[in-house]
This record gives C-alpha cells, structure tokens and sequence, in this order.
C-alpha cells in the first residue's frame, strides 16, 4: 500500500521558539486518524504545514507521493473556511465561492449534507450559533472530493447534539477511499470512531498506534490511555 | 449505541451482531445492513465494522456473497453453537462468583431453580395485570 501522508523530519520555529521537532509521520489507506495533543502543542500548526497554509518548515511532507504545493494543496481538504470570510455573507454565498475555487467540489454531496444538517442556505454567517457555523464547515470540507481531509478541532465548544450529527455526517460522506485527520484535545466524543491516533507532546510525536491496540494491550479506555502518558511524565518531573 | 471504550470497538460490534442473531431478530440467511450504514447506525468507524465483519465470516456466522452483501449464515448448527457458547460465558461468570463465595454446587442449583420459580410467578403477575 503506497503511504497516502508522509512527513519526515519536519521541523519548525517561529520567532525563535521551536514548534514543532523533529516530526515523522506515515498514514495509510482509508483511515480516520486522531491528532491529540493538549491546546498550544502543536496540531494546529502540524495541520496548517501538512495543508500548506503555513510554509518554510524544515523536511519534507508528501502526499500519494507528490510534495510540491501545488499538487498537495489539490489532494488535501483542509477545514480552515470561514475565518477568511466576510461575516455579512450568506452560506449560500460562501458555497458559491468555494464551487469556483475548487474544481472538485460535489455540489450534490454538499446538497445532501446541508439537508441532512439542516442548515438554512440564506442564514448570513453573522448570525450562526458556534454548532452551526462548524456543521458549514464540514460540509464544505467533506463536498471537494480530497485524498486527505484535514479538520482541525471541529467540536470545539459545540453541544453534544450537534457533535452527534458531525460525526455521523463524517462516517456517511467520507469518501471510502479517503484518509482524514481530526485533530482535537478532548478524545473521549470521537474514540469510537477512531481507527489511530498520533499523540503531539512537547514539540513531537510521541504515539502513533492502533486505537483498538491501545484497548486490546492495556485493556484502558484511549482517554485514559492518552492522559496516562500526560501523568508519567508529571511524576518525571 | 454506547461503547465500552476500555474493549475493541470491533469486538463489541461482533457481540451486538451475535446476540441479534442468538435472540432472532436476525434469522438464518437473512441479509445484513451494508457497511456504512451498519456504520452509521452504531456511529463507529467502517474500517472497524470490516474488521468485525472479517471475523463474523472467519468464524463462518456470517457468509460473503460477492456482489451481493453479507448474509447469516443458514446453518442452524453454526447458530445453536454461538448460542450455547454465550449461555456457557454467562453460566461460567455466574458459576465463577457464587463459587468464590464458597457456595456449594448443590445450593447453586437449588438457588437458580428458586429464583426461576420466582421470576416465574413474576412474569405471570405481569400478564394477568
């Protein structure tokens, strides 16, 4: 199996202050991978690198093989939309845009999603509550028909019952083909449908394993699994 | 459906397949939802439904049919044992606590005979009511 992600060696500062370490990272097939890590660890900007909105880091990143920008840019999903947009916008507007960006967005995809998360297409962006505006954000994300999809803490602050409706919306449209990367700081809401997860600590990747491993090895929960890696290093100290 | 987190998701899946068709909800030859819905439905990974699938028909419960989907298997024999395997576990974890209690074997039956008894005249409560 070709790897679908590759990052080798990948370092990173910004002003002096070193971000990310020495990071290596292969991914295959058709998985859906957490990305863990306690706020200001570095996902985020692992992400933002891997999608290449952030630039000039050290090694290299790959994806099906082809590392230049460009052709990266047009395999990757990243759920980085709304912040660039015009708060007075309409979703119906937003969606337009992305369709003229991205050639590979499936606007019958989009359709079925909205449908099914009940978004209204003439609410202004001004006017969604955090759940809403994150059920947009999937659904532009999961519309471009991507090698690899990128969401970046999509239940940050959003109520169960939405969550609930993300994620199924996540195992009806992920493309079967498809890698995804979820990163988030809270693990126990999407552990269920985890197939990996890869731990960033102190700068670093720290765990990569198979998140039904993790419970077959340690017979622990991957929360507690995850916050135990958080408590020995405090009894280290 | 709530997992356990602490057990292998693909695990538990296989146990919620095994215990529709042990109770019959799920006959001999009938066919299962497909993946993603199957997926859906339980809100878990389809690549974890797979691998449940993967053991469901390596253990012959569950027969593949290319192009067709994934089918119980209409063996009663294969069934009957699944179920005898299940009644065994729970007998076992029953068996296993009384004894560490230091409950004779004998006394261990005459209870479970008791306690039937009484569930009994509790079911017929029920439906007389």
């Amino acid at each position: 199996m070709t790897t679908t992600l590759k990052v080798e060696n990948l370092n990173y500062r910004r002003n002096l202050k070193r971000i990310l370490a020495d990071v290596s990272l292969s991914l295959t097939g058709n998985k859906i991978v957490g990305l863990l890590g306690e706020n200001g660890a570095g996902k985020t900007t692992l992400m933002r690198l891997i999608a290449g909105v952030a630039k000039n880091a050290k090694g290299i990143i790959s994806v099906n093989d082809k590392t230049d920008l460009a052709t990266r840019k047009s395999l990757i999903s990243y759920s980085n939309p709304l912040g660039g947009m015009a708060t007075n916008k309409r979703i119906s507007e937003v969606k337009d845009f992305y369709q003229q960006v991205y050639p590979d967005f499936d606007e019958q995809k989009y359709n079925q999603m909205i449908t099914f998360l009940k978004l209204d297409e003439s609410q202004r962006l001004s006017a969604l509550s955090k759940g809403t505006g994150e059920k947009l954000v999937i659904s532009l994300t999961l519309a471009r028909q991507a090698s690899v999809y990128l969401l970046d803490e999509p239940f940050s602050g959003i109520d169960s019952m939405s969550r609930k409706k993300i994620i199924n919306s996540i195992i009806q449209w992920k493309p079967a083909d498809s890698l995804m990367v979820i990163s988030d700081h809270y693990v126990s809401e999407i552990a269920p449908i985890l197939d990996e997860i890869v731990v960033v600590k102190d700068n670093t990747i720290v765990v990569h394993k198979a998140a039904d491993t993790i419970r077959e090895e340690s017979g622990q929960s991957i929360e507690d699994y995850y916050e135990s890696l958080y408590g020995e290093a405090d009894s280290n100290d | 459906m709530e997992f356990d987190d602490k057990v292998p998701i693909y695990y538990q899946i296989k146990t919620v397949i095994y215990d529709q068709i042990i109770a019959g909800q799920l006959a001999p030859g009938d066919k299962l939802p497909a993946i993603r819905q199957l997926a859906v439905s339980l809100t878990v990974n389809v690549n974890t439904v797979q691998r449940a699938l993967r053991e469901m028909i390596d253990e012959g419960v569950v027969i593949s049919q290319r192009g067709r989907g994934n089918f119980v298997t209409s063996n009663a024999e294969i069934v009957e044992q699944l179920k005898q395997e299940l009644i065994d576990r729970y007998l076992k974890q029953l068996y296993d606590q009384l004894h560490r209690l230091n409950i004779s074997d004998e006394q261990i039956v005459n209870e479970v005979t008791a306690y039937i008894e009484r569930q009994g005249d509790l079911n017929d409560d029920n439906t007389e009511s």
